[in-house]
């Protein structure tokens, strides 16, 4: 016995409201509103097509495979960072519970034209970073003829890192790019992790004082990466895992290695961290300034400051953690030697 | 004037490979000019696997057997002697791009891993997870920045300069700022992908697959080899073409047409869903036309019965594919799917080194044609393609370029694009790139699409006539300099015509039915006539001319081809 298949398929008449701006020739962006009937299925993408092949052709904005994998199109939809190509428009009109929809430029880039922007910048920083592979001898036979071998399991841990397409979407999301543009972002820091922990590469190193350079220490961990990555990829994990990395290799004297070392030492001496002295800890005889006037501020309160940290009750326990973690790399360092 | 030794045009596999083999030898400038950035091009959406008989997951796999799987799947129209270059270097290229880093999944022993694949006899594509594409462009692209290849991100070439005697470089566009360029070159390669576009809303390319490599070739003379044979995938979604790969069916997925009927039993009634896929496209063509389609001539990939929890399990990705693209969630309801046009397999006519008869002018990949898919490409031959030729056209044009001195470059050599652009700018006509494109690609798609028959490929000769009439008339609305994209489209539009018009052409000629090249009124393959290439040169009239040449036949007689 057969049916017929009668799809469920529905229309919004949306109102789109699209950013437009040509440097040079407008004086400041502006919006445009068009008018069009969405219907079930359409992505963002669809959207835009439609409105340049039917009512402005000169509407400008990227696209190229339409399948989320060349990432050329990411753009902002209701200030959202993503691709317009794997992005239904339906669901977010009737979540946001008007038939009103806004599209931007990304953020963090100048714009070139409309909802074309600039990567220029995020290519640079990449390019700093040593984004490649370079060969170690141990691991990479010099013969053709031969294999690389390596295991799954090292495949696996950065093998989610090579899903990044570079489409900039984390760029363009990153709180701290937006406090300082000479900050490396998100993917381009991932890249030097990805390959400084594949094991046939030789240029950690390298890799490390260039992130160091452009500013690893300088993410606040605020993983707004992590929630935009079109191919979950989670950027703030890679950048936690360089800085480790990079203090496992010996860098201990920088701000940021400074300020990690003094969080977990002080946690396992006191149970907490000794917040009021961390400004020396982590910019020598330059925090004492920083101290003084924190202590000023206190007094002018009627608090009194404190350089003493108290040790917290169940410290003991946070200790034997410490232990525990210790005896577990350690076999774990073993394990690896063998 | 920008000046390089060798100049790639198109930044997929076989560009990016053909760059880095040109550039390891440090003594020459090379440089890749695209349309995109290299990280865009086409080549990343490739999901499954690259070829290579390794023999790492069956030691009894050989060179030789993928060598007969290549041209059993070509319906024999593959020059013999290069699909036995390619499979004989393809363990050594894919070698060579694991020790550069790509990330390859691996076996229990910890070496590539290979699965098995259609048409092939043994698992032998090589891959990493359902990106290896993906994988392999970024790490050609990476390698390329290290060794120092320049690029020229968001150019797009217009015309390709030689005397015939030699290539002088290319004119370009620089789409950011609508400059244009003369760069002088002593070798060109040509890797700008297929032409799946000229199907235009019914196809799995990428929007810029509209073959520029290929079209601008052809106006500079170059003959185009097998223009004709186009594979079409059965399982394209609706709105968009993209594909649902053959997974869906190897897991149970039924194929359904508009009355819910499992249709595929009138046509291949012991492998049902799984057939060739060829027969898998004509049979849901045949539905369609004959009106048992959805709303929209559509058919449905039903995987509701395989229920929530495995397709959960077994097909996410695929599930996550149809709810970001079409809104449709599989395990709810069927999947509206239609058959699309996704590889070209002819494209510019080269020799095993990727050259073209004008020495210094190469091409490789999709753009070109050896010939090593013949009439129908074998999956996971196509990433293997692009490794092989881009990396021997970027050898050759290495030993060319060091042995020959900087080409005369015409110092009009721009007059000729700037008018182009000047012509689509000026005026005033009611005609729109997206009208005539609409236009071309239902055209294709009606008269020169998975079914072909006299009557309508004579009507789509003179339909792309008119289409080409049209375009001549084609003003575009925007004039800004900045970022023209509906300029670039307008451009892309023009060679798209071209190529159709080759389309339509070669597929008349050709009265047998050829692997992906299918005639109603010509049903059976004709090796007696048939056994050849189509080359298609521009006349001295403007108009196509066709003639033929033989295959090479090296080992392998040709027999039916049954699976």
């Amino acid at each position: 016995m057969t049916e017929a298949i009668n799809p469920k398929r529905e229309k919004i008449l949306a109102n789109i409201r699209i950013q437009r701006f040509i440097p040079g020739s407008n004086k400041a962006p502006y919006f445009d509103n068009f008018k069009m009937e969405v219907e079930t299925g359409m992505t963002v993408l669809e959207v835009l097509r439609y409105l340049k092949n039917t009512q402005d052709s000169s509407l400008t904005f990227r696209a190229f495979c339409r399948s989320a994998i060349c990432g050329s199109c990411t753009v902002r939809v209701n200030s959202r960072s993503l691709l317009a190509c794997s992005t239904q428009l339906l669901p977010i009109l009737k979540d946001f519970g008007k038939s009103s929809v806004t599209i931007t430029p990304m953020a963090n880039l100048p714009v070139i034209r409309d909802l074309v922007v600039d990567i220029e910048p995020v290519i640079d920083k990449l390019a700093r970073m040593h984004p490649y592979l370079v060969e170690t001898r141990e691991c990479i036979p010099e013969a053709i003829e031969l294999e690389c071998l390596m295991s799954q399991k090292e495949v696996d841990t950065f093998g989610y890192v090579t899903d990044c397409i570079l489409c900039g979407a984390c760029y363009s999301a990153c709180s701290s790019v937006k406090a300082d543009e000479g900050y490396a972002g998100p993917l381009t820091i991932a890249k030097a992790y990805r390959f400084s922990v594949d094991p046939r590469d030789s240029f950690r190193g390298m890799r490390i004082q260039a992130s160091m350079d452009q500013g690893l220490w300088s993410c606040v961990q605020c993983r707004k990466c992590i929630k935009v990555c079109p191919k979950d990829t989670r950027p703030a994990d890679s950048i936690r895992h360089m800085r480790k990395i990079s203090i496992d290799d010996g860098i201990h004297d920088t701000h940021g290695s400074r300020r990690a070392i003094a969080y977990t030492d002080d946690v396992e001496r006191y149970g907490q961290v000794n917040k009021p002295m961390l400004p020396v800890v982590v910019y020598g005889t330059k925090g004492w300034t920083a101290i003084e006037a924190a202590e000023t501020g206190l007094q002018k309160l009627g608090l009194k400051p404190t350089r003493e940290v108290c040790t917290l009750p169940g410290q003991e326990v946070a200790a034997r953690l410490y232990a525990a973690v210790r005896k577990r790399e350690k076999a774990k360092k073993v394990e690896k030697e063998l | 004037m920008l000046t390089y030794d060798i100049l790639i045009v198109g930044s997929g596999g076989a560009g990016l490979y053909a760059a880095l083999a040109a550039r390891m030898a440090e003594d020459l400038r090379v440089a890749v000019l695209t349309k995109v950035y290299p990280t865009r091009s086409h080549t990343g959406a490739a999901q499954g696997g690259v070829n290579a008989a390794l023999g790492n997951k069956d030691p009894a796999d050989t060179w030789e057997q993928h060598w007969f799987d290549t041209v059993k799947g070509s319906d024999y129209l593959a020059d013999q002697d290069a699909a036995e270059l390619m499979c004989r270097e393809a363990p050594k290229v894919v070698r060579e791009l694991e020790h550069w880093g790509c990330p390859f999944d691996r076996t229990n022993e910890g070496k590539i891993a290979q699965r098995p694949f259609g048409g092939a006899s043994r698992p032998r594509a090589c891959y990493a997870a359902d990106k290896v594409g993906h994988v392999m462009l970024h790490t050609l692209y990476e390698q390329g920045l290290r060794r120092g290849v320049d690029y020229f991100n968001e150019w797009m070439t217009l015309s390709l300069l030689h005397d015939g005697e030699r290539c002088q470089g290319v004119v370009a566009l620089d789409i950011r700022n609508g400059k244009l360029h003369t760069i002088q070159a002593k070798a060109v390669i040509l890797a700008t992908g297929g032409h799946g576009r000229i199907f235009w809303n019914r196809t799995s390319n990428a929007y810029g697959n509209t073959g520029d490599g290929a079209a601008l070739a052809y106006r500079a003379g170059l003959p185009l080899k097998d223009m004709e044979f186009m594979q079409f995938h059965p399982t394209g979604l609706r709105r968009t073409g993209i594909l649902v790969t053959e997974g869906a069916r190897g897991e149970g997925g039924h194929l359904l047409n508009g009355l819910g009927e499992r249709f595929m039993n009138r046509y291949a009634p012991e492998k049902m869903e799984l057939g060739p896929r060829d027969m898998v496209s004509r049979a849901i063509e045949t539905e369609a036309r004959e009106g048992r389609g959805g709303p929209e001539g559509e058919v449905f990939l039903d995987l509701t019965h395989l229920g929530r929890e495995r397709i959960l399990e077994r097909l996410p990705q695929i599930r996550q594919l149809c709810i970001d693209f079409e809104g449709v969630d599989p395990a709810q309801e069927p999947i509206p799917i239609k058959p699309t046009a996704h590889y070209s397999m002819g494209g510019i006519h080269t020799d095993l080194h990727g050259m073209t008869p004008v020495p210094g002018i190469y091409a490789a990949g999709e753009a070109g044609c050896v010939s090593v898919h013949g009439a129908n490409r074998l999956g996971g031959n196509s990433l293997l393609d692009i490794l092989i030729f881009g990396r021997r056209a970027g050898i050759h044009a290495l030993e060319y370029a060091r042995s020959v001195d900087f080409p005369a470059v015409p110092h009009d050599a721009q007059a000729a694009a700037a008018d182009q652009i000047k012509t689509l700018m000026d005026g005033d006509s009611e005609e729109t790139t997206a009208g005539i494109r609409r236009a071309m690609g239902n055209l294709m798609s009606d008269k020169a699409g998975i079914y072909r028959e006299e009557k309508g490929l004579t009507e789509a000769i003179a339909g792309v006539a008119q289409l080409k009439e049209r375009y001549q008339r084609l003003r575009i609305r925007d004039n800004e300099l900045t970022f023209n994209t509906d300029l670039v489209a307008a451009l892309e539009l023009g060679n798209m015509l071209e190529l159709a018009d080759l389309v339509v052409r070669g597929a008349q000629a050709r009265t047998e039915s050829r692997g992906a090249h299918s005639r109603e009124d010509h049903p059976q393959r004709d090796d007696e006539h048939w056994l050849r290439h189509t080359l298609a040169s521009r006349g001295s009239d403007g108009e196509p001319a066709l003639y033929y040449e033989p295959v090479v036949i090296a080992r392998f007689q040709p027999e039916a081809r049954a699976y």
